[in-house]
């Protein structure tokens, strides 16, 4: 499964601190939901063939239940993409 | 003190570059260098060739360089992937910089490898191997690709050691160890020995490096002039040449293409010459300098290639005037073939733009000219090289800036995914 664009609403600190909030994605409907980001358990980056990206694996609550989620923000496009492997 | 030489040689780097870049950014989960793949060009438009292949590839016997329908008679399942220089120019520089850590005196030898001077630095971690280990292993961890490291006390030493057995490996080669490592090889895996030198040694009788360290120098002189002390003195481990971290000015600016279809007609094939000719005099512009002697090469639908040069009046870099020495050139070399591929080369640089010397036939014309490109250029620069071009190149069949990389080349249209 290849990496998966999304929406997400993030604020960036006086320091440049990235913090994402809220994402969008597909519920089991196939309609797209907004999710809160409760908790980021940790944030790396990674410089993979050059490119810089900023990884985050962060809790998200999906109805009764916590699922966590690995996103990445692209630096140079600005993007995030959902990133569905489960192995860092 | 003897001096301590690293080359860092990236494994397969077009095709490993293109693997991290779909594993990492993409997201997919084949790793193209644990299967038979390649980094090709476009069969449609003539370019198809090998440009890069996995180590299971190699194993096939597939060479870098081999037409793509040669490929696949090899392997039919091989996998092939479009390239996408601008990621190459990112990761070369993402590399390149990690170098930087190591040490301040790092020579950029071409894309994908590069020679540090560790003389000072290397202590730092340790021994020599460590801190070579250490480059290698960093770049992988952060970059996501292998590199070869080679150490030795000069450059050629130092190049010779990174080919050695590949991939992801540091190796040493210091003088003491020449004989042992080095003169057991064939000849032809000694820097600057090609396939012409390879044949004519091959008749001295000369098969291997330790063979040629141990030829009379006459007898190399006597055949291949000032080349033969060059590969004698390689063989022997011995190369003064230092590290130079910056790059020297480029003695010549020159594009070719290879035109999509084959050209039988005089008005197209000037058409390609002006395009080129676009492409060049920008890069001289840019660089600020300007050519004295203009050169042309044909390539004809047989592949039989021939060239023709001029000296100009005087040196420009005006697109115009070297649009007109090509044509000039053209007429005077094209038989009639078809043509396959053409290219202009300049050479004989002179740096500045400013001074020109100006002749009784053209006085008024450069000086409209040169403002011409200097407002065609800045134009350019700002809104992009297609937001002006020549009309003759409306609805045409030739590109209006040939040579170099064509744009469909820096990113490959994916059909999922965005990135």
């Amino acid at each position: 499964m290849l990496h998966i664009p999304v929406d997400v609403v993030a604020t960036f600190n006086v320091q440049g601190k990235i913090k994402p909030n809220y994402i969008r994605l597909e519920d089991d409907n196939y309609t797209l939901q907004t999710y809160r980001i409760e908790k980021i358990i940790f944030s790396r980056e990674e410089k993979y063939a050059g490119l810089p990206v900023i990884l985050f694996c962060c809790n998200i609550s999906r109805g009764n239940q916590m699922q966590t989620i690995n996103i990445k923000y692209h630096v140079r496009t600005h993007q995030w993409v959902l990133a569905k492997e489960s192995k860092l | 003190m003897d001096r301590l030489i690293f080359h860092i040689d990236v494994n397969s780097a077009f095709l490993s570059w293109e693997a991290v870049y779909r594993l990492h950014i993409r997201g997919e989960k084949r790793d193209l260098r644990d299967i038979p793949s390649a980094v090709a060009g476009d069969v449609k438009k003539r370019h198809g060739i090998i440009l890069a292949r996995s180590t299971p590839a190699k194993k096939y016997g597939i060479r870098t360089g081999d037409t793509i329908g040669d490929a696949l008679k090899l392997c039919p399942d091989l996998v092939m992937v479009p390239p996408h220089y601008d990621l190459y120019e990112t990761s070369s520089e993402a590399f390149i910089e990690i170098l930087k850590e190591f040490s301040p005196c790092v020579e950029q030898y071409s894309v994908d490898e590069a020679f540090c001077d560790m003389t000072g630095t290397a202590w730092l971690h340790g021994s020599a191997v460590v801190a070579a280990t250490l480059i290698k292993d960093k770049i992988y961890n952060e970059l996501g690709f292998t590199v070869n490291v080679g150490v030795s006390t000069n450059k050629i030493l130092a190049k010779m050691a990174s080919d050695f057995k590949k991939p992801n490996l540091v190796h040493t080669l210091f003088p003491d160890e020449i004989e042992k490592k080095m003169w057991k090889l064939p000849v032809e895996e000694l820097f600057f020995v090609g396939n012409a030198t390879k044949r004519k040694l091959h008749n001295l009788g000369i098969r291997t490096i330790g063979e040629l360290a141990r030829t009379d120098l006459d007898i190399l002189r006597a055949h291949f002039k000032k080349h033969g002390e060059v590969i004698y003195s390689f063989a022997n481990g011995i190369d003064m040449s230092v590290v130079v971290d910056e790059a020297p000015p480029n003695k010549g600016y020159g594009n070719s293409t290879t035109i999509a279809f084959d050209v039988d007609d005089g008005s197209t094939a000037k058409m390609v010459l002006l395009s080129l000719a676009e492409k060049v005099s920008t890069r001289l512009r840019a660089d600020r300098v300007m050519a004295t002697v203009v050169a042309i090469s044909i390539v004809d639908i047989y592949f039989r290639r021939q060239s023709h040069q001029m000296q100009l009046y005087s040196p420009s870099n005006i697109t115009n005037e070297i649009h007109k020495a090509s044509c000039k050139l053209f007429d005077q070399l094209w038989d009639g073939r078809p043509i396959r591929q053409l290219g202009i080369h300049t050479s004989k640089i002179v740096q500045g733009n400013n001074s020109k010397q100006l002749n009784l036939f053209d006085m008024n014309r450069y000086e409209k000219l040169s403002k011409l490109d200097l407002a065609v250029d800045t134009i350019r620069e700002k809104y992009g090289d297609d937001s002006i071009v020549r009309a003759v190149f409306l609805d045409g069949p030739v590109y209006h800036m040939s040579g170099g990389v064509s744009k469909d080349k820096n990113r490959p249209k994916y059909n999922d995914g965005i990135l």
